[in-house]
């Protein structure tokens, strides 16, 4: 079996034996405020409002954001999607990938550190166990102890609270699908149709484990992001730094003694740092691709360095640069701007502008022709030459719309039967059209023709021209 | 367990990417299954079209597991 790689340069891991998932050491991370902590607080307050949240907002009388499968339709706020819509998709993961890649460049792993899923809801798991266990050293007093009244009726508790809103987000994540009025109802009653409970129960049993149980893992060994971070990152990345040259010499001493006079650096060696990691690594032994770019060590230090009445940042964010030719922060600041993050943020802005173009002139009546396989073309009863079309007629908006069709292109070119027809809000309708031309008004052979579908509402003016052929034959 | 992760972690994932891929452009009731129109609700179909997928995924990071073994565990046997 391979071992998991670590990145060059970095010290790794311990090495994990193979027949397990959990590498090290079981980790009791103390909990940390400060700056760095408040922000990643605000991510998660505001990432979980908006994911809890989002389902339960109505628009247009319907649910706001609904990716409803079974009709084939994604619904968010104004818009509705249709397959044939995979393109803005595609846009927006490109969107996604260029946004990563440009704010990797700047600022290392953000994302990892403060908006990740992963990272998001192992915070607030974290958070419930300190409220329930206690703190990191009682955490691992429990742990070491042996099955009691009192450590069964905590563990119960936690997983009995961890439960629930594992529970509670497996439902959100199905009511982004499933419309959640019908699953409120079912709800009531308790009736969940078979896949939905499924759902709801896998979805919450990831959380479960993914936040509660493997926490640290799915970053070092199961997130591929981390392991090819790396070539995003260069000199001018700013990433979580100890700074080597003023800590070192490390080692104990008394509060407010002066460094030099006992001839140590700043770091007072009380692993603090390594206490609060998430991830369990000790940041001093430099940048490691474990480092998921929390700033948890950034506010612990700042506040030891406080105590000891020495400056704060021993550890902060920093660049490789910055810190070999001792640039001070408007120094860093000014090599934010260079070729790398120019191209990234220049493509990002260029592929948000053509998203939000493409959005803004959205036709919302589209056409496909398909031109009736069975026969290509008949002769009917005063001498006309037929061809049948199926139109399908996407109607976009969440209102009906009459329409009405026409044809030209060749000369006597005309519909036979029905010109008019009423679209239902928001769907696809499918009109077949049997169109007729003269039977000598072109040479025999395949013919451009055009129907133009246009809306007859009042104050709708939208108009869409397909081209099609019209075959005559010899 | 590691072996385990290893396997159905990444054709997890895979099998996600496959799923979206696969009916973004097929519609589930345009599926025929051994010569009938599949009849099950689109949801079911969804979501035996997943583990589909991660079966078949798992199977291929199975069998990379398989032969990427060395020359010297093969000879222990």
């Amino acid at each position: 079996m391979a071992k998991p790689a670590a990145a060059p340069g970095s010290t790794g891991p311990e090495t994990p034996p193979d027949d397990s998932l959990y590498v090290s050491r079981k980790l009791f991370v103390r909990s940390t405020s400060g700056y760095f902590a408040n922000w990643r607080w605000i991510l998660v307050w505001f990432t979980q409002i908006l994911y809890y949240g989002l389902p339960w907002l109505t628009w247009n009388d319907r649910q706001a954001v609904l990716l409803h499968l079974t009709e084939r339709k994604f619904y968010i706020f104004g818009w509705v999607f249709w397959p044939q819509d995979v393109f803005y998709l595609a846009i927006l993961l490109i969107i996604s990938a260029y946004a990563l890649f440009f704010f990797t460049a700047i600022a290392g792993r953000l994302w990892c550190g403060y908006a990740c899923p992963q990272t998001v809801y192992t915070e607030i798991f974290m958070w419930l166990e300190e409220k329930i266990e206690g703190d990191h050293n009682k955490r691992r007093k429990l742990d070491a102890a042996p099955m009691d009244g009192r450590k069964f009726r905590l563990r119960a508790t936690k997983y009995a609270v961890w439960g629930l809103v594992a529970l509670w987000t497996g439902f959100t994540f199905v009511a982004y699908f499933s419309p959640l009025e019908e699953l409120l109802q079912s709800a009531r009653s308790l009736s969940f149709g078979p896949w939905e409970t499924f759902w709801i129960l896998f979805y919450g049993a990831f959380t479960f484990a993914f936040a509660g149980v493997m926490r640290e893992q799915v970053c070092l060994y199961m997130c591929p992001y981390a392991r090819f971070q790396g070539v995003m990152f260069d000199p001018d990345t700013l990433v979580i730094t100890y700074d080597e040259s003023r800590g070192e010499p490390r080692g104990t001493r008394k509060k407010g003694v002066d460094p030099a006079s006992v001839g140590k650096g700043d770091c007072i060696d009380c692993g603090i740092c390594v206490q609060v990691c998430p991830t369990g690594i000790d940041i001093r032994k430099g940048l490691q691709y474990e480092c998921i770019g929390c700033a948890a060590c950034v506010d612990a230090c700042d506040q030891v360095m406080d105590k000891m009445n020495y400056p704060r940042g021993l550890i902060r964010y920093s660049t490789e640069n910055a810190l070999k030719k001792k640039w001070g922060k408007k120094d860093i600041l000014t090599h934010i701007a260079r070729p790398r993050t120019l191209i990234y943020g220049g493509l990002l802005a260029l592929i948000c502008l053509a998203m939000v173009y493409g959005l803004a002139t959205r036709s919302d009546l589209r056409v496909d022709i398909i031109r009736d396989r069975a026969t290509l073309a008949r002769e009917v009863a005063d001498g006309a030459i037929e061809n049948v079309y199926r139109l399908q007629v996407i109607n976009m908006v969440e209102h009906p719309r009459d329409i009405s069709l026409s044809v030209s292109g060749l000369d006597g070119i005309r519909i036979d039967g029905e010109h008019v027809v009423t679209l239902p809000a928001a769907t696809t309708e499918t009109v077949t059209v049997q169109v007729r031309v003269p039977s000598d008004a072109a040479s025999p052979g395949s013919h451009d023709i055009f129907f133009e579908v246009g809306v007859t509402d009042a104050g709708d003016t939208t108009v869409v021209r397909e081209r099609t052929t019209f075959i005559l034959p010899r | 367990m590691l072996k385990w992760i290893l396997i159905l972690w990444p054709s997890f994932l895979v099998a996600g990417i496959a799923e979206v891929l696969f009916f973004t452009i097929i519609d589930p009731q345009e599926l025929y299954l051994l010569g009938e129109p599949v009849e099950f609700s689109k949801i079911a179909t969804y979501s035996i079209g997943f583990f589909g997928f991660w079966l078949v995924c798992a199977a291929s990071s199975l069998t990379t597991l398989f032969l990427q073994r060395g020359p010297e565990e093969l000879n222990r046997r």
